[in-house]
Protein backbone atom coordinates (compact mmCIF):
# COMPACT_ATOMS: atom_id res chain seq x y z
CA UNK A 1 0.00 0.00 0.00
CA UNK A 2 1.20 3.42 -0.89
CA UNK A 3 2.58 5.53 2.11
CA UNK A 4 -0.19 8.19 1.37
CA UNK A 5 -3.36 6.03 1.99
CA UNK A 6 -1.33 4.05 4.79
CA UNK A 7 -0.35 7.15 7.19
CA UNK A 8 -4.13 7.80 7.23
CA UNK A 9 -5.10 4.00 8.07
CA UNK A 10 -2.79 3.89 10.34
CA UNK A 11 -3.90 6.93 12.98
CA UNK A 12 -7.64 6.01 11.88
CA UNK A 13 -8.34 3.50 14.66
CA UNK A 14 -6.79 5.57 17.47
CA UNK A 15 -8.83 8.46 16.04
CA UNK A 16 -11.66 6.25 16.25
CA UNK A 17 -10.62 4.97 20.27
CA UNK A 18 -10.05 9.35 20.91
CA UNK A 19 -13.43 10.38 18.96
CA UNK A 20 -15.54 7.69 20.79
CA UNK A 21 -14.16 7.51 24.30
CA UNK A 22 -13.51 10.89 24.82
CA UNK A 23 -14.99 13.30 22.40
CA UNK A 24 -18.24 11.93 21.95
CA UNK A 25 -18.86 12.23 26.09
CA UNK A 26 -17.89 16.08 25.61
CA UNK A 27 -20.27 16.43 23.10
CA UNK A 28 -22.97 15.04 25.03
CA UNK A 29 -22.52 16.25 28.14
CA UNK A 30 -22.73 19.33 26.41
CA UNK A 31 -26.16 17.95 24.68
CA UNK A 32 -27.84 16.50 27.89
CA UNK A 33 -26.34 20.04 29.73
CA UNK A 34 -29.69 21.55 27.97
CA UNK A 35 -32.44 18.93 29.54
CA UNK A 36 -33.95 18.17 31.97
CA UNK A 37 -32.57 14.50 32.99
CA UNK A 38 -33.56 12.77 36.37
CA UNK A 39 -32.61 9.11 35.68
CA UNK A 40 -35.09 8.37 38.15
CA UNK A 41 -37.85 8.86 35.47
CA UNK A 42 -38.26 5.97 32.72
CA UNK A 43 -37.70 8.27 29.79
CA UNK A 44 -34.68 9.97 29.23
CA UNK A 45 -33.88 12.78 29.10
CA UNK A 46 -37.27 14.75 29.86
CA UNK A 47 -37.86 18.43 28.89
CA UNK A 48 -35.89 20.36 26.63
CA UNK A 49 -34.50 23.60 29.03
CA UNK A 50 -32.35 25.45 26.99
CA UNK A 51 -29.57 27.25 29.62
CA UNK A 52 -31.96 26.57 32.80
CA UNK A 53 -29.43 24.48 34.37
CA UNK A 54 -26.42 26.99 33.92
CA UNK A 55 -29.10 29.68 35.46
CA UNK A 56 -29.55 27.35 37.96
CA UNK A 57 -26.55 26.96 38.96
CA UNK A 58 -25.65 30.65 38.58
CA UNK A 59 -28.57 31.74 40.40
CA UNK A 60 -30.42 29.45 42.62
CA UNK A 61 -27.40 27.54 43.84
CA UNK A 62 -24.79 28.71 46.82
CA UNK A 63 -23.79 25.29 46.83
CA UNK A 64 -22.20 25.77 42.99
CA UNK A 65 -20.35 29.20 44.23
CA UNK A 66 -19.33 27.10 47.24
CA UNK A 67 -17.37 24.87 45.46
CA UNK A 68 -16.14 26.98 42.49
CA UNK A 69 -14.69 28.84 45.62
CA UNK A 70 -13.53 26.00 46.94
CA UNK A 71 -11.98 24.83 43.62
CA UNK A 72 -10.39 28.13 43.16
CA UNK A 73 -9.15 28.60 46.15
CA UNK A 74 -7.37 24.51 46.32
CA UNK A 75 -6.33 25.22 42.99
CA UNK A 76 -4.37 28.68 43.97
CA UNK A 77 -2.95 27.55 46.62
CA UNK A 78 -1.88 24.05 45.70
CA UNK A 79 -0.03 25.58 42.10
CA UNK A 80 1.54 28.19 44.27
CA UNK A 81 2.73 25.92 47.16
CA UNK A 82 3.62 22.74 44.71
CA UNK A 83 5.91 24.72 42.21
CA UNK A 84 7.68 26.67 44.90
CA UNK A 85 8.46 24.06 46.78
CA UNK A 86 8.78 21.25 43.88
CA UNK A 87 11.30 24.28 42.72
CA UNK A 88 13.21 24.68 45.91
CA UNK A 89 13.53 20.52 46.02
CA UNK A 90 14.88 20.37 42.61
CA UNK A 91 17.51 23.23 42.92
CA UNK A 92 18.77 21.09 46.27
CA UNK A 93 18.63 17.67 44.35
CA UNK A 94 20.26 18.70 40.67
CA UNK A 95 23.96 19.36 41.70
CA UNK A 96 23.76 15.65 42.03
CA UNK A 97 25.83 13.27 43.81
CA UNK A 98 25.01 9.43 45.52
CA UNK A 99 22.68 11.37 48.26
CA UNK A 100 21.01 13.69 45.77
CA UNK A 101 20.57 11.09 43.24
CA UNK A 102 19.39 8.46 45.92
CA UNK A 103 16.73 10.81 47.31
CA UNK A 104 15.68 11.77 43.21
CA UNK A 105 15.31 8.00 42.56
CA UNK A 106 12.78 7.68 46.19
CA UNK A 107 10.54 10.77 44.61
CA UNK A 108 8.88 8.33 41.95
CA UNK A 109 7.63 6.39 44.91
CA UNK A 110 4.87 8.91 46.02
CA UNK A 111 3.93 9.46 42.14
CA UNK A 112 2.93 6.10 41.97
CA UNK A 113 0.65 5.58 44.80
CA UNK A 114 -2.93 6.45 43.75
CA UNK A 115 -4.47 9.11 44.68
CA UNK A 116 -7.13 7.86 46.39
CA UNK A 117 -4.42 5.64 49.10
CA UNK A 118 -3.04 9.41 49.37
CA UNK A 119 -6.70 10.54 51.11
CA UNK A 120 -6.18 7.58 53.13
CA UNK A 121 -3.37 7.97 54.70
CA UNK A 122 -3.73 11.57 55.29
CA UNK A 123 -6.65 10.54 56.77
CA UNK A 124 -4.83 8.07 58.93
CA UNK A 125 -2.23 10.32 59.95
CA UNK A 126 -5.15 13.03 60.97
CA UNK A 127 -6.81 11.09 62.99
CA UNK A 128 -7.82 12.84 66.20
CA UNK A 129 -7.46 9.74 68.53
CA UNK A 130 -4.13 8.04 67.00
CA UNK A 131 -3.05 10.13 64.04
CA UNK A 132 0.75 10.84 63.85
CA UNK A 133 0.04 14.22 63.00
CA UNK A 134 -1.81 15.46 66.03
CA UNK A 135 0.61 13.39 68.16
CA UNK A 136 3.39 15.13 66.39
CA UNK A 137 1.45 18.84 66.91
CA UNK A 138 0.92 18.01 70.68
CA UNK A 139 4.59 17.48 71.51
CA UNK A 140 5.40 20.43 69.45
CA UNK A 141 2.94 22.37 70.79
CA UNK A 142 0.89 21.04 73.09
CA UNK A 143 -2.51 23.16 72.74
CA UNK A 144 -2.94 22.00 68.91
CA UNK A 145 -3.26 18.25 70.27
CA UNK A 146 -6.88 18.30 71.25
CA UNK A 147 -7.30 19.74 67.71
CA UNK A 148 -9.73 17.42 65.03
CA UNK A 149 -8.08 18.40 62.11
CA UNK A 150 -10.66 17.01 59.38
CA UNK A 151 -14.11 18.52 61.95
CA UNK A 152 -12.68 21.96 61.10
CA UNK A 153 -14.03 23.48 57.45
CA UNK A 154 -10.60 25.60 57.80
CA UNK A 155 -8.42 22.62 58.75
CA UNK A 156 -9.76 20.18 56.32
CA UNK A 157 -9.68 22.41 53.74
CA UNK A 158 -5.48 23.00 54.70
CA UNK A 159 -5.36 19.25 55.01
CA UNK A 160 -6.72 18.69 51.35
CA UNK A 161 -4.02 21.12 50.17
CA UNK A 162 -1.37 19.20 52.32
CA UNK A 163 -2.00 15.89 50.65
CA UNK A 164 -2.54 17.27 47.12
CA UNK A 165 1.07 18.94 47.68
CA UNK A 166 2.67 15.83 49.13
CA UNK A 167 1.56 14.13 46.31
CA UNK A 168 1.93 16.05 43.88
CA UNK A 169 5.76 17.96 44.61
CA UNK A 170 7.43 14.37 43.35
CA UNK A 171 6.60 14.58 39.70
CA UNK A 172 7.27 18.21 39.58
CA UNK A 173 10.65 18.59 41.25
CA UNK A 174 12.06 15.59 38.73
CA UNK A 175 10.18 17.82 35.82
CA UNK A 176 11.99 20.68 37.29
CA UNK A 177 15.45 18.92 37.84
CA UNK A 178 14.71 18.03 34.15
CA UNK A 179 14.33 21.65 32.95
CA UNK A 180 17.86 22.42 34.94
CA UNK A 181 19.33 19.71 33.52
CA UNK A 182 18.87 21.14 30.05
CA UNK A 183 19.95 24.83 30.74
CA UNK A 184 23.27 25.07 28.78
CA UNK A 185 26.09 24.85 32.06
CA UNK A 186 28.48 27.62 30.38
CA UNK A 187 25.74 30.24 31.27
CA UNK A 188 26.21 29.40 34.25
CA UNK A 189 29.73 28.95 34.29
CA UNK A 190 29.80 32.41 32.66
CA UNK A 191 28.43 34.39 35.63
CA UNK A 192 30.50 32.04 38.45
CA UNK A 193 33.92 33.13 36.46
CA UNK A 194 32.31 37.19 36.49
CA UNK A 195 31.73 36.63 40.20
CA UNK A 196 28.18 36.85 40.56
CA UNK A 197 26.53 35.37 43.88
CA UNK A 198 25.14 31.95 43.84
CA UNK A 199 21.70 34.46 44.67
CA UNK A 200 22.33 36.24 41.85
CA UNK A 201 23.48 33.05 39.20
CA UNK A 202 19.97 31.57 40.36
CA UNK A 203 18.26 34.63 39.98
CA UNK A 204 19.79 36.45 36.74
CA UNK A 205 20.59 33.22 34.68
CA UNK A 206 19.11 29.76 35.77
CA UNK A 207 15.21 31.28 36.59
CA UNK A 208 14.68 33.28 33.59
CA UNK A 209 15.99 29.82 31.14
CA UNK A 210 13.61 27.56 33.36
CA UNK A 211 10.40 30.14 32.14
CA UNK A 212 9.16 27.80 29.91
CA UNK A 213 9.71 24.52 32.14
CA UNK A 214 8.04 26.66 34.76
CA UNK A 215 5.30 27.34 32.63
CA UNK A 216 4.15 24.07 31.34
CA UNK A 217 4.66 22.72 35.21
CA UNK A 218 1.93 25.60 36.36
CA UNK A 219 -0.42 24.59 33.65
CA UNK A 220 -0.45 21.44 34.65
CA UNK A 221 -0.90 20.98 37.78
CA UNK A 222 -3.61 23.77 37.83
CA UNK A 223 -5.33 21.33 35.23
CA UNK A 224 -4.87 18.65 37.52
CA UNK A 225 -5.99 20.90 40.58
CA UNK A 226 -8.74 21.95 38.71
CA UNK A 227 -10.07 18.14 38.54
CA UNK A 228 -9.42 16.95 42.11
CA UNK A 229 -11.61 14.43 43.22
CA UNK A 230 -9.68 11.36 44.42
CA UNK A 231 -8.26 12.47 47.10
CA UNK A 232 -10.71 14.54 48.82
CA UNK A 233 -13.45 12.29 47.78
CA UNK A 234 -11.18 9.48 50.76
CA UNK A 235 -9.76 12.59 52.72
CA UNK A 236 -12.87 14.57 53.76
CA UNK A 237 -15.55 13.90 51.37
CA UNK A 238 -16.15 16.98 50.47
CA UNK A 239 -16.91 17.88 54.30
CA UNK A 240 -16.83 18.95 56.85
CA UNK A 241 -20.46 20.20 55.59
CA UNK A 242 -18.82 21.44 51.60
CA UNK A 243 -16.10 22.97 52.49
CA UNK A 244 -13.96 21.12 51.04
CA UNK A 245 -16.65 20.32 47.91
CA UNK A 246 -14.50 20.61 44.90
CA UNK A 247 -16.23 20.94 42.00
CA UNK A 248 -15.94 17.60 40.42
CA UNK A 249 -17.18 16.54 44.01
CA UNK A 250 -20.09 18.67 43.73
CA UNK A 251 -20.98 17.06 40.00
CA UNK A 252 -20.37 13.65 41.48
CA UNK A 253 -23.26 14.22 44.36
CA UNK A 254 -26.03 15.83 42.02
CA UNK A 255 -25.09 13.54 39.50
CA UNK A 256 -24.98 10.23 41.03
CA UNK A 257 -26.68 10.90 44.52
CA UNK A 258 -29.36 12.77 43.45
CA UNK A 259 -28.98 11.36 40.00
CA UNK A 260 -29.90 15.00 38.40
CA UNK A 261 -27.47 14.44 34.91
CA UNK A 262 -28.70 17.57 33.49
CA UNK A 263 -27.39 19.75 35.46
CA UNK A 264 -24.43 17.58 36.74
CA UNK A 265 -23.34 17.93 32.94
CA UNK A 266 -23.83 21.53 33.00
CA UNK A 267 -21.84 22.25 36.14
CA UNK A 268 -19.46 19.59 34.39
CA UNK A 269 -18.91 21.91 31.31
CA UNK A 270 -18.59 24.58 33.34
CA UNK A 271 -15.30 22.97 34.51
CA UNK A 272 -14.32 22.42 30.33
CA UNK A 273 -14.28 25.90 30.13
CA UNK A 274 -10.96 27.10 31.90
CA UNK A 275 -9.65 23.82 30.72
CA UNK A 276 -9.70 24.97 26.95
CA UNK A 277 -7.43 28.17 28.07
CA UNK A 278 -5.35 26.28 30.11
CA UNK A 279 -4.72 23.43 27.27
CA UNK A 280 -4.72 26.30 24.56
CA UNK A 281 -1.67 27.56 26.62
CA UNK A 282 -0.19 24.41 27.22
CA UNK A 283 -0.10 23.13 23.47
CA UNK A 284 1.06 26.47 22.60
CA UNK A 285 4.41 25.46 24.99
CA UNK A 286 4.26 22.32 23.69
CA UNK A 287 4.51 23.17 19.77
CA UNK A 288 6.60 26.04 20.37
CA UNK A 289 9.46 23.63 21.35
CA UNK A 290 9.35 21.81 18.55
CA UNK B 1 32.80 35.55 64.96
CA UNK B 2 32.67 36.09 61.05
CA UNK B 3 32.84 32.84 58.98
CA UNK B 4 35.78 32.87 56.33
CA UNK B 5 34.20 32.07 52.51
CA UNK B 6 35.22 28.58 53.05
CA UNK B 7 32.60 28.30 55.98
CA UNK B 8 30.33 29.83 54.46
CA UNK B 9 30.45 27.39 52.05
CA UNK B 10 30.52 24.04 53.80
CA UNK B 11 27.61 25.82 56.25
CA UNK B 12 25.49 25.87 53.25
CA UNK B 13 26.59 22.68 52.32
CA UNK B 14 25.46 21.06 55.25
CA UNK B 15 21.95 23.08 55.14
CA UNK B 16 21.67 21.54 52.28
CA UNK B 17 22.19 18.13 52.94
CA UNK B 18 19.71 18.77 56.44
CA UNK B 19 17.29 20.17 53.74
CA UNK B 20 17.45 17.59 51.36
CA UNK B 21 16.82 14.60 54.41
CA UNK B 22 14.26 16.69 55.62
CA UNK B 23 12.57 16.27 52.08
CA UNK B 24 13.16 12.99 51.95
CA UNK B 25 11.62 12.30 55.36
CA UNK B 26 8.29 14.09 54.83
CA UNK B 27 7.90 12.10 51.58
CA UNK B 28 8.12 8.72 52.94
CA UNK B 29 6.64 9.54 56.08
CA UNK B 30 2.84 8.84 54.90
CA UNK B 31 3.93 5.52 53.08
CA UNK B 32 5.81 4.59 56.19
CA UNK B 33 3.16 4.95 58.29
CA UNK B 34 0.54 3.25 56.68
CA UNK B 35 2.74 0.61 55.64
CA UNK B 36 3.01 0.31 59.51
CA UNK B 37 -0.14 0.16 59.89
CA UNK B 38 -0.80 -3.04 57.07
CA UNK B 39 1.36 -5.18 59.99
CA UNK B 40 -0.24 -4.02 63.18
CA UNK B 41 -2.85 -5.99 65.04
CA UNK B 42 -5.98 -4.19 65.38
CA UNK B 43 -5.21 -3.05 69.10
CA UNK B 44 -1.66 -1.37 68.38
CA UNK B 45 -3.09 0.68 65.25
CA UNK B 46 -5.01 2.91 68.09
CA UNK B 47 -1.58 3.37 69.75
CA UNK B 48 0.77 5.35 68.16
CA UNK B 49 3.65 2.70 68.56
CA UNK B 50 6.92 2.11 66.56
CA UNK B 51 8.25 -0.46 67.70
CA UNK B 52 5.28 -3.13 67.44
CA UNK B 53 4.94 -7.32 66.79
CA UNK B 54 4.35 -7.45 63.15
CA UNK B 55 1.52 -9.77 61.96
CA UNK B 56 0.25 -11.30 58.70
CA UNK B 57 -3.01 -11.74 59.94
CA UNK B 58 -4.54 -8.07 58.08
CA UNK B 59 -3.54 -9.36 54.83
CA UNK B 60 -5.29 -12.66 55.45
CA UNK B 61 -8.03 -10.96 56.57
CA UNK B 62 -8.79 -9.00 53.65
CA UNK B 63 -9.07 -12.14 51.34
CA UNK B 64 -11.88 -13.69 53.30
CA UNK B 65 -15.27 -13.22 53.88
CA UNK B 66 -16.63 -10.45 53.65
CA UNK B 67 -13.56 -8.47 51.76
CA UNK B 68 -13.29 -10.71 49.49
CA UNK B 69 -10.12 -8.19 48.28
CA UNK B 70 -9.00 -11.62 45.43
CA UNK B 71 -12.00 -10.51 43.46
CA UNK B 72 -10.98 -6.67 43.26
CA UNK B 73 -7.42 -7.69 43.16
CA UNK B 74 -8.26 -9.62 39.92
CA UNK B 75 -10.49 -7.13 38.07
CA UNK B 76 -7.92 -4.38 39.08
CA UNK B 77 -5.61 -6.62 37.26
CA UNK B 78 -8.27 -7.38 34.14
CA UNK B 79 -9.02 -3.86 33.79
CA UNK B 80 -5.61 -2.67 33.77
CA UNK B 81 -4.19 -5.26 31.36
CA UNK B 82 -6.60 -5.19 28.70
CA UNK B 83 -6.72 -1.45 28.72
CA UNK B 84 -3.54 -1.57 27.87
CA UNK B 85 -3.22 -4.13 25.74
CA UNK B 86 -6.03 -2.68 23.60
CA UNK B 87 -4.60 0.90 23.60
CA UNK B 88 -0.72 0.24 22.76
CA UNK B 89 -0.86 -1.21 19.54
CA UNK B 90 -3.17 1.30 18.30
CA UNK B 91 -1.44 4.31 19.79
CA UNK B 92 1.90 2.48 18.26
CA UNK B 93 0.50 3.01 15.11
CA UNK B 94 -0.88 6.21 15.36
CA UNK B 95 2.37 7.09 17.00
CA UNK B 96 4.04 6.07 13.90
CA UNK B 97 2.20 7.66 11.10
CA UNK B 98 2.06 11.19 13.18
CA UNK B 99 5.83 10.83 13.90
CA UNK B 100 7.09 9.78 10.22
CA UNK B 101 4.69 11.57 7.60
CA UNK B 102 2.49 14.75 7.46
CA UNK B 103 -1.21 14.30 7.71
CA UNK B 104 -3.69 17.00 6.96
CA UNK B 105 -5.44 18.36 10.20
CA UNK B 106 -2.04 16.88 12.58
CA UNK B 107 -1.78 19.87 14.23
CA UNK B 108 -5.42 19.88 14.84
CA UNK B 109 -5.61 16.35 15.83
CA UNK B 110 -2.37 16.21 17.99
CA UNK B 111 -3.64 18.98 20.09
CA UNK B 112 -7.29 17.82 19.88
CA UNK B 113 -5.82 14.04 21.45
CA UNK B 114 -3.80 16.33 24.12
CA UNK B 115 -6.85 18.26 25.17
CA UNK B 116 -8.69 15.40 25.78
CA UNK B 117 -6.51 14.34 28.35
CA UNK B 118 -7.41 17.01 30.35
CA UNK B 119 -11.17 17.26 30.14
CA UNK B 120 -12.49 16.63 33.97
CA UNK B 121 -13.17 13.13 34.37
CA UNK B 122 -16.47 13.89 35.63
CA UNK B 123 -17.63 15.01 31.97
CA UNK B 124 -16.22 11.94 30.46
CA UNK B 125 -18.09 9.20 32.69
CA UNK B 126 -21.82 11.17 32.66
CA UNK B 127 -22.88 10.30 29.62
CA UNK B 128 -21.10 6.96 29.78
CA UNK B 129 -22.70 6.41 32.84
CA UNK B 130 -26.35 6.82 31.19
CA UNK B 131 -25.58 4.95 28.09
CA UNK B 132 -24.07 2.11 29.80
CA UNK B 133 -27.43 1.97 32.34
CA UNK B 134 -29.40 1.60 29.17
CA UNK B 135 -26.93 -1.43 27.78
CA UNK B 136 -26.26 -3.29 30.43
CA UNK B 137 -22.56 -2.43 30.92
CA UNK B 138 -22.96 -1.06 33.87
CA UNK B 139 -20.88 -3.01 37.07
CA UNK B 140 -18.98 -4.78 34.13
CA UNK B 141 -15.45 -5.02 33.98
CA UNK B 142 -15.98 -4.41 30.39
CA UNK B 143 -16.87 -0.77 30.38
CA UNK B 144 -14.87 0.50 32.62
CA UNK B 145 -11.73 -0.88 30.43
CA UNK B 146 -13.60 1.64 27.63
CA UNK B 147 -14.23 4.17 29.63
CA UNK B 148 -10.40 3.56 31.27
CA UNK B 149 -9.32 4.12 27.14
CA UNK B 150 -10.55 7.85 27.29
CA UNK B 151 -7.09 8.46 29.58
CA UNK B 152 -5.00 6.22 28.88
CA UNK B 153 -5.06 6.62 24.76
CA UNK B 154 -3.60 10.31 24.58
CA UNK B 155 -0.79 9.41 26.65
CA UNK B 156 0.16 6.47 24.70
CA UNK B 157 -0.09 8.26 21.58
CA UNK B 158 1.86 11.30 22.54
CA UNK B 159 4.28 8.82 24.46
CA UNK B 160 5.37 6.41 21.72
CA UNK B 161 5.58 9.41 19.47
CA UNK B 162 7.97 11.18 21.68
CA UNK B 163 10.01 7.72 21.59
CA UNK B 164 10.09 7.43 18.02
CA UNK B 165 10.57 10.86 17.36
CA UNK B 166 13.86 10.08 18.94
CA UNK B 167 14.80 7.34 16.77
CA UNK B 168 16.94 8.44 13.96
CA UNK B 169 15.18 7.57 10.21
CA UNK B 170 18.52 6.58 8.34
CA UNK B 171 17.72 2.79 8.85
CA UNK B 172 14.34 3.15 7.75
CA UNK B 173 15.12 5.06 4.58
CA UNK B 174 17.80 2.21 3.36
CA UNK B 175 15.54 -0.35 3.70
CA UNK B 176 12.93 1.15 2.27
CA UNK B 177 15.10 1.90 -1.12
CA UNK B 178 16.22 -1.72 -0.27
CA UNK B 179 12.74 -2.56 -1.44
CA UNK B 180 11.07 -3.05 1.76
CA UNK B 181 7.38 -2.57 2.16
CA UNK B 182 6.21 0.01 5.14
CA UNK B 183 5.09 -2.24 7.05
CA UNK B 184 7.96 -4.35 7.09
CA UNK B 185 9.99 -1.33 8.40
CA UNK B 186 7.83 -1.09 10.96
CA UNK B 187 7.72 -4.47 11.82
CA UNK B 188 11.24 -5.72 11.58
CA UNK B 189 13.21 -2.02 12.56
CA UNK B 190 10.88 0.66 14.10
CA UNK B 191 9.25 -2.18 16.29
CA UNK B 192 12.57 -3.34 17.73
CA UNK B 193 14.06 0.04 18.21
CA UNK B 194 11.04 1.72 19.76
CA UNK B 195 10.43 -1.19 21.94
CA UNK B 196 11.49 0.36 25.20
CA UNK B 197 9.58 2.87 24.87
CA UNK B 198 6.48 1.41 24.00
CA UNK B 199 7.26 -0.96 27.28
CA UNK B 200 7.64 2.42 29.24
CA UNK B 201 4.25 3.90 27.88
CA UNK B 202 3.07 -0.05 28.54
CA UNK B 203 3.97 -0.04 32.24
CA UNK B 204 2.60 3.70 32.25
CA UNK B 205 -0.78 3.27 31.35
CA UNK B 206 -1.15 0.19 33.39
CA UNK B 207 -0.49 2.05 36.23
CA UNK B 208 -3.10 4.71 35.23
CA UNK B 209 -5.71 2.07 34.96
CA UNK B 210 -4.77 0.76 38.18
CA UNK B 211 -5.41 3.93 40.19
CA UNK B 212 -7.91 4.68 38.33
CA UNK B 213 -10.87 5.88 40.51
CA UNK B 214 -13.40 8.09 39.41
CA UNK B 215 -14.76 6.19 36.77
CA UNK B 216 -14.64 2.34 38.70
CA UNK B 217 -16.44 4.39 41.17
CA UNK B 218 -19.13 5.79 39.23
CA UNK B 219 -19.76 3.10 36.99
CA UNK B 220 -19.35 -0.08 39.08
CA UNK B 221 -20.98 -0.71 42.40
CA UNK B 222 -20.62 -4.99 43.15
CA UNK B 223 -18.83 -7.33 40.68
CA UNK B 224 -16.37 -5.26 38.37
CA UNK B 225 -15.24 -3.01 41.78
CA UNK B 226 -11.69 -2.53 41.65
CA UNK B 227 -8.86 -2.38 44.02
CA UNK B 228 -9.02 1.49 44.81
CA UNK B 229 -12.81 1.16 45.29
CA UNK B 230 -12.75 -1.77 47.31
CA UNK B 231 -11.10 0.37 49.96
CA UNK B 232 -14.23 1.74 50.97
CA UNK B 233 -15.16 -2.00 52.15
CA UNK B 234 -13.16 -1.53 55.26
CA UNK B 235 -15.19 1.87 56.27
CA UNK B 236 -17.39 -0.10 59.01
CA UNK B 237 -19.98 1.60 61.41
CA UNK B 238 -17.41 1.56 64.33
CA UNK B 239 -15.25 3.28 62.26
CA UNK B 240 -12.73 2.92 59.45
CA UNK B 241 -10.91 -0.96 60.45
CA UNK B 242 -7.48 1.05 59.67
CA UNK B 243 -4.83 -2.14 59.44
CA UNK B 244 -7.69 -3.69 56.83
CA UNK B 245 -7.41 -0.77 54.77
CA UNK B 246 -3.38 -0.35 55.30
CA UNK B 247 -3.15 -3.88 54.21
CA UNK B 248 -5.31 -2.72 51.38
CA UNK B 249 -3.47 0.26 50.72
CA UNK B 250 0.07 -2.19 50.75
CA UNK B 251 -1.52 -4.46 47.94
CA UNK B 252 -2.47 -1.36 45.92
CA UNK B 253 0.81 0.73 46.15
CA UNK B 254 3.62 -2.11 46.20
CA UNK B 255 3.29 -3.45 42.76
CA UNK B 256 3.23 -0.27 41.19
CA UNK B 257 6.33 1.03 43.11
CA UNK B 258 7.76 -1.68 41.09
CA UNK B 259 6.59 -0.88 37.93
CA UNK B 260 7.49 2.92 38.44
CA UNK B 261 11.19 1.97 39.53
CA UNK B 262 11.30 -0.10 36.06
CA UNK B 263 10.59 3.58 34.11
CA UNK B 264 11.50 6.02 36.39
CA UNK B 265 13.78 7.37 33.16
CA UNK B 266 11.32 7.94 31.36
CA UNK B 267 8.78 8.17 33.44
CA UNK B 268 8.89 12.83 33.52
CA UNK B 269 9.43 12.11 29.34
CA UNK B 270 6.03 10.46 29.54
CA UNK B 271 4.28 12.47 31.67
CA UNK B 272 4.67 15.56 30.24
CA UNK B 273 4.12 14.46 26.57
CA UNK B 274 7.82 15.89 25.38
CA UNK B 275 7.18 19.04 26.50
CA UNK B 276 10.31 18.55 29.13
CA UNK B 277 12.95 17.25 28.04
Amino acid sequence: MRDRHLKYLLVLPAVIVVFATAIWPLVESLRLSFYEGRLSRPAFPQSFLGVENYTWAFLEEPAFWNSVWVTATYTFWTVLLTTLLALGLALLLAPGGRLRVTVQSLLIIPFAMSPALIGVSFRFMFNPEFGLFDAFFGIVFPPLATISWLSDPTLAFWVCIMADVWGWIPFLTLVLIGGLASIPRDTIEAAQVDGASGWRVLKDVTLPQLVPVLAVVLILKAIFSLKTFDQVYMLTNGGPGTATQTLSHYVYFNGLKYSQIGYSAAVAWLMVIPMIFLTYAYAKFVFQKK
Amino acid sequence: MALTGKQKKQSWNALQIVLILIAAFIMLVPIVWIAMAAFKTHVDVYQLKLFFAPTLENFKTVFQAPYHLEQKLFNSTIVAFVTVVLAIPIATCAAYSFSRFTLRGQTVLLVMILATQFVPAVVIVLPFFVMFRDIGLLDTRLGLILVNLSIVMPFAIWMIKGFIDGIPMDTEEAALVDGSTRMQVIRNIVLPMAAPGIVTAAIFCFIIGWNEFLFALILTSKDAVTLPIGLALFKAEEGDLWNLLAAAGIIIMVPMFVLALIIQKHFVQGMTMGAVR
